[in-house]
């Protein structure tokens, strides 16, 4: 059984092309055979982050064109055996593609692959509608902002209205020094409002940012790093396995804070 | 499909006065009638404008999704389309979807010719009329406020972010009322969960509405024509709270405590304390 699979989250630059990208490597990591959807057409990222840009031969344009079969069109990670990304068009636009033709090619997907993950473009048009299609689950990616929150809010009423019921939350870009000061919406806060369940905590780190701009996941690269465990967690828990929350607030804090917090102050 | 219907540059602080009042209901809504079940769709004048079908099909999903299963399995559905003009694609979807929280639909009402074409066309029984037999005043009074109010609105889910909800009686939300999310009510508004986006009870008008909430972190609510915002600190209360209008505007209440205390003054329109009234 395949599991189809959309990284969401309404608003842009929360992290959702980062988050797919290292979920689908860890994944690969696990032994999974995972395909990458990259669904924001016009404003391709996922082969930059991956670092397949220059592998990219045919995109899933070509595939609906019927320029080059689905599977010609696929870039295969060398790192990571299993791991394969279907590529948007960047000299086209959202437009350029229907909902029933994504379902298509997700479809043709399943079959090949145990996990397809889309990455969806921000906002609700019909780039969104394209990367829902065909997605039976559904992860929503959110920062701890008011503004981050309300849209994930909205995404998980239109993705409820549209029968994809099974929603998992990634709050990232957690600040743990913040939250302690509560400068910052703590995990439970979003939690509390969203009230769906969580799979897993990012903090924020400039790891990251180090990662995109080299083109490698951080599960692949900086593997004892704090986001690269806390991705590779998620994806343990995809997989069904039950991994304690990692603790952002170990290492955060004077010592007396940290004493008041181990007497549960 | 959120319309307003005066665009003013009016302060925040003037708001009390500029407070809509909605007599028109532009939501999508079903009704029991003896053996089957009425969907009706809004006229195109309630509508306002050309709203595109998508929304109004994605509003009969989430409508059909949160509404209390309260059918029968297979129970036969008449489509009251009045003045909107369906094509046989749409007639289609409008099946599907039923279909999905198994209905089926049987009849269409209609009174353009091309709806009723269409139906015959993909087999379902039609009627057509020029005026609806089948809705009763409360749905076409159009500006005319409706002395009776329709049967409650019961919603088993949150209400999120960009959903509005509105309805002609009284709305009882079982989850919560999310910042971004809206509930208009002709009635009173009972919220099971946190109320914290927008509220509009009575919102024909009557004083006498109230809302209720199990923890009351509203946006802003309204009641008839009054407006109330969220002060900007307010101590979290745990026990459930009531709004209501007074004399002074709209106020909140232990909901305990409300029905021991007040009572609803109508020369006043508004609820004074009961030692008070005498």
């Amino acid at each position: 059984m395949s599991r189809i699979i959309v990284v969401t989250s309404g608003k842009g630059g929360v992290g959702k092309t980062t988050t797919t990208s290292n979920l689908g490597a860890a994944l690969a990591k696990h032994n999974r055979s995972v395909a990458l959807i990259d669904a924001d057409f016009g404003l391709r990222n996922l082969d930059l982050l991956l670092g397949l840009e220059e592998r990219v031969v045919y995109t899933a344009i070509d595939v609906l064109a019927g320029e080059c079969r689905l599977a010609q069109a696929l870039v295969k990670d060398k790192r990571l055996k299993g791991l394969v990304l279907l590529p948007a068009a960047q000299n086209r636009n959202k437009e350029s593609v229907q909902p029933e033709q994504m379902k298509k090619i997700a479809t043709a997907l399943a079959k090949g692959y145990d996990y397809i993950l889309i990455d969806c473009p921000a906002g609700i048009e019909l780039g969104f509608r394209n990367a829902i299609s065909a997605a039976e689950e559904a992860l929503i990616v959110t920062t701890p902002e008011v503004a981050a929150v309300r849209d994930a809010d909205r995404v998980i009423g239109l993705l409820e209205a549209e029968g994809v019921n099974k929603i998992s939350l990634i709050v990232n870009r957690v600040k743990p020094l913040m939250v302690e000061e509560n400068k910052m919406m703590s995990v439970e806060d979003v939690l509390e409002l969203l009230g769906v369940p969580l799979i897993g905590v990012v903090p924020d780190d400039e790891k990251v940012i180090v990662a995109t701009n080299r083109g490698e996941p951080l599960v692949l690269g900086d593997i004892e790093s704090v986001p690269a465990k806390a991705y590779s967690n998620i994806a343990r828990r995809l997989e069904g396995e039950k991994v304690p929350f990692l603790d952002l607030m170990a290492n955060q804090g004077n010592i007396l804070s940290r004493l008041r917090r181990m007497f549960g102050g | 499909m959120t319309f307003e219907p005066t665009i003013s540059l009016d302060k925040v602080d003037d708001l009390p006065d500029s407070s809509p009042l909605i007599s028109r209901y532009s939501q999508i809504y079903l009704k029991n009638d003896g053996e089957q079940i009425l969907l009706i769709l809004p006229t195109q004048a309630e509508i306002n404008s050309d709203l595109p079908w998508s929304e109004t099909w994605q509003e009969l999903k989430h409508l059909l999704k949160t509404k209390e299963q309260s059918w029968q399995i297979g129970t036969n559905v008449c489509l009251v389309a009045k003045d909107r003009l369906l094509d046989a694609r749409q007639l289609q979807t409008i099946a599907e979807t039923l279909n999905d929280v198994q209905l089926s639909l049987s009849t269409v009402s209609t009174n353009r010719r091309q709806t009723a074409v269409a139906a015959a066309t993909s087999g379902y029984s039609v009627q057509q009329n020029s005026a609806q037999p089948l809705v009763e005043n409360q749905t076409d009074s159009g500006d005319v406020i409706s002395p009776t109010l329709a049967e409650p609105l019961y919603l088993q889910s949150t209400v999120r972010s960009g959903v509005e909800i509105r309805h002609p009686g009284t709305i009882v939300i079982f989850g919560d009322l999310n910042p971004g999310g809206k509930a208009i009510a002709a009635g009173d508004i009972l919220v099971w969960g946190r109320l914290r986006g927008i509220a509009h009870a009575g919102a024909q008008g009557n004083h006498q509405c109230r809302i209720t909430a199990l923890q009351m972190e509203f946006t802003q609510l309204r009641i008839a024509d009054a407006v109330a915002r969220a002060p900007k600190l307010r101590p979290r209360r745990l026990s459930p709270e009531l709004a209501f209008m007074t004399i002074d505007g709209i106020r909140l209440a232990d909901t305990s405590e409300f029905a021991k205390r007040y009572i609803f003054s109508s020369p006043k329109k508004a609820w004074v304390e009961k030692n008070q009234a005498k």
